[in-house]
């Protein structure tokens, strides 16, 4: 089922939780919806659910307008967090309780609570309750509850951070696993960068209630809509450096000249943003954009992690492990054409 | 730590052991002393025949005390009322109060003046209140009488008819049990996670199944832990026998079982000493194994 999000904004009184959302979400896809803690993401989820009314916009499942339709009545399936298992019920209990509610026979449903279960691998535990579960046996629980419904949309809100760090790859894995099988659609919820490029089909990626950009993972990485989006993503983190368009180059702060084609057409006097993906800066290469000094070198195995200086600003660069620099070593610096950025300083907006 | 150990650090550690004991003692000699004394007494008491309270003399041990009240016609009553008070007071109270514990936990406008107004009987003695409680049965002009008017119900003399009597201590027991359940329950309502219901919510749960589905199971271990201390205390009512009818009513048909104890060494003359014990040590085994039912209820419903 598509899912459109028409200029949805959420206030609570005087925090904007969401602010004039719009997006459209693919049918049979696993989206994931990531941004920092607190950028509404929590709040986006529920508004999907209809566990809470939007403040203005509206919410379409194909083509009806849910906006104003209770939650049950949307046919959504919600994991929590920390899963929400009803303590007193046992793992069958639990599976079938969504059709308990709608008065469902119990042989009928205790079948259909033992199919879910064999989706999610926990047919053996159908007698326990969820007290003697692991975390991750929970999880599947909780995933095989919103799904017995047969609903049109899966909503999981951060249902892995509660998990220790092997578990949350093995149940990714899973879940990814369990939305191909069913094809329902997803919307997974994330604030773990890594979490979402390796599972979804689309990140829609969010900041301070403001949608940032949506697009396939690598797309995200490759072509970033701001400077946040940049930042946001990879490890590690994207080399950010400030400066000025002058005579067709950009000078950062402390008088570093760059030579970038991209930089050729922008306004002489612009303050810009020139941000580097690690493995896009060559050293000591036929490729020369600008000159630096090798401040640090850490041998990482296969590679070694150098520090160079630019101006006042110290990046990350890869450098192959056989080369040998010394610290305070004069270098030339290369820039790949994918994975540097220029954006706009105040804005933040992509330049090139 | 080290094993060596010279003679000051040992006699710092015997004093440090010895510290905390010595915080308990108060209250330990306390419990011995007030409590744990007097209930030996009592249960060797009851088994003194002919006790004389001046001289300490008796004339003999056995189970006279104990076939003298079991023959007793005021104790038959008083444990037969005891027993219909427990039956009736607990069940609809412990109903009543759940029921008004779910509501003030809703988040209803004036919740927190609902609550006081709740709870404002439980700050106030009992006396008073069964005072109160005497003005509002009064045959003329209590107010029970008067709302019942409106019902077209012909005004009752709850307090000088017999067969009214027991029915005005059940309505006054419950009133007045009601504010101490329904703030432990209201607690354990507190401690049920909200998520639970916004997850019943989304599966399409309305408030009447989220009730008996969630909240009463969630709820049961403090419904049982209300229902043993109610039992308890109702086993044991008297208080409210004196601001409604001074004592055991006007046809002393309003015996409990501790106004029977209370009877037989205060009321009665000579006092009887061995009789009240007897009686107090019956009252102990029945609330005894009423306690130990309810436990082993609580046991099986858990699995
Ligand atoms: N019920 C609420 N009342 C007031 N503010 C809220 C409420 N729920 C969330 N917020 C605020 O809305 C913002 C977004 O919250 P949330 O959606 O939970 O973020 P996320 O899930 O991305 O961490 C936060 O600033 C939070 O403080
Ligand atoms: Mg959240």
């Amino acid at each position: 089922m598509k899912i459109t999000i028409d200029h949805l904004t959420k206030d609570f009184g005087s925090t904007i939780a969401v602010n004039d959302f719009s997006a459209v979400i693919e049918s049979g896809e696993l989206i994931a919806l990531l941004g920092p803690s607190g950028c509404g993401k929590s709040t986006m989820l529920n508004m999907i659910s209809g566990i809470l009314p939007s403040s203005t916009g509206h919410i379409y499942f194909d083509e009806d307008d849910v906006t104003d339709v209770a939650p049950e009545k949307r046919g959504v399936g919600l994991v929590f967090q920390n899963y929400a298992l009803y303590p007193h019920m046992t793992v069958l209990e639990n599976i079938a309780f969504p059709l308990e509610i709608k008065k469902v026979k119990k042989a009928e449903r205790e079948a259909k609570a033992i199919e879910m279960a064999k989706l999610v691998h926990v047919d053996m535990l159908l007698d326990r309750k969820p007290k003697q579960l692991s975390g991750g046996q929970q999880q599947r629980v909780a995933i095989a509850r919103a799904l017995i419904k047969n609903p049109r949309v899966l909503l999981l809100d951060e249902p892995l951070s509660n998990l220790d760090a092997r578990l949350r790859i093995e149940m990714r894995e899973e879940i990814r696993r369990i939305q191909q099988e069913t094809q329902v659609t997803t919307i997974f919820v994330t604030h773990d960068q890594e979490e979402a490029m390796s599972i979804s089909d689309h990140i829609v990626l969010m900041k301070d209630g403001f949608l940032q950009q949506v697009a396939r993972p690598q797309e995200l990485y490759d072509e970033p809509a701001n400077c946040f989006v940049a930042d946001f993503l990879g490890n590690p983190p994207i080399n950010k450096t400030h400066g000025v368009i002058k005579g067709g180059k950009i000078v950062l702060d402390g008088g570093c000249e760059v030579e970038l084609e991209a930089a050729k057409n922008l306004p002489e006097g612009k303050k810009v943003t020139l941000s580097m993906r690690a493995e896009a800066i060559v050293i000591d290469e036929e490729l020369k954009n600008t000159e630096g000094t090798v401040v640090e070198t850490y041998v990482m195995g296969k590679e070694v992690l150098a520090y160079v200086s630019l101006g006042d600003y110290k990046v990350r660069a890869y450098i192959p492990a056989e080369k040998n620099f010394g610290k305070g070593q004069k270098v030339t610096v290369g820039l790949k054409k994918r994975g540097v950025f220029v954006f706009d300083e105040e804005t933040g907006a992509r330049l090139a | 730590m080290s094993t060596r150990t010279t003679g000051k650090k040992k006699g710092i550690s015997l004093s440090r052991k010895i510290e905390p004991y010595l915080y308990l003692a108060p209250f330990a000699i306390g419990v011995l002393v007030f409590t744990l004394y007097p209930i030996i007494n009592v249960v060797l008491l009851s088994f003194k025949e002919g006790y004389n309270f001046i001289t300490k003399d008796f004339t003999s041990w056995g189970f006279g005390n104990y076939l003298y009240v079991l023959k007793d016609s005021y104790f038959l009553q008083a444990y037969k009322n005891t027993f219909m008070y427990v039956f009736v007071v607990i069940p609809i109270s412990t109903c009543l109060s759940v029921v008004i514990a779910t509501l003030l936990n809703q988040k209803i406008k004036f919740s927190s003046l609902f609550q006081t107004a709740y709870f404002l009987p439980m700050v106030t003695s009992t006396i008073a209140i069964g005072f109160a409680w005497r003005f509002m049965f009064n045959y003329k002009s209590g107010v029970i009488n008067y709302l019942l008017s409106f019902f077209g119900v012909e005004a009752i003399n709850w307090l000088q008819v017999p067969q009214y009597n027991f029915p005005a201590l059940c309505i006054y027991g419950i009133w007045a049990i009601l504010p101490f359940t329904i703030i432990l329950l209201l607690s354990g309502l507190q401690n049920i996670d909200p998520m639970y219901y916004t997850a019943a919510k989304v599966d399409g749960a309305g408030p009447i199944k989220s009730f008996f589905r969630i909240t009463l199971p969630l709820l049961a271990p403090t419904i049982f832990l209300v229902l043993c201390v109610n039992t308890i205390s109702t086993f044991k009512v008297y208080n409210e026998l004196f601001p409604l009818f001074q004592g055991a009513g006007i046809a002393n048909n309003m015996f409990t079982v501790v106004y029977y104890i209370y009877y037989q060494f205060r009321v009665k003359s000579p006092a009887r000493y061995g009789y009240a014990a007897a009686a107090a040590v019956l009252l102990f085994i029945t609330v005894f194994i009423f306690t130990m039912i309810q436990r082993w209820v609580e046991a099986k419903t858990k699995n």
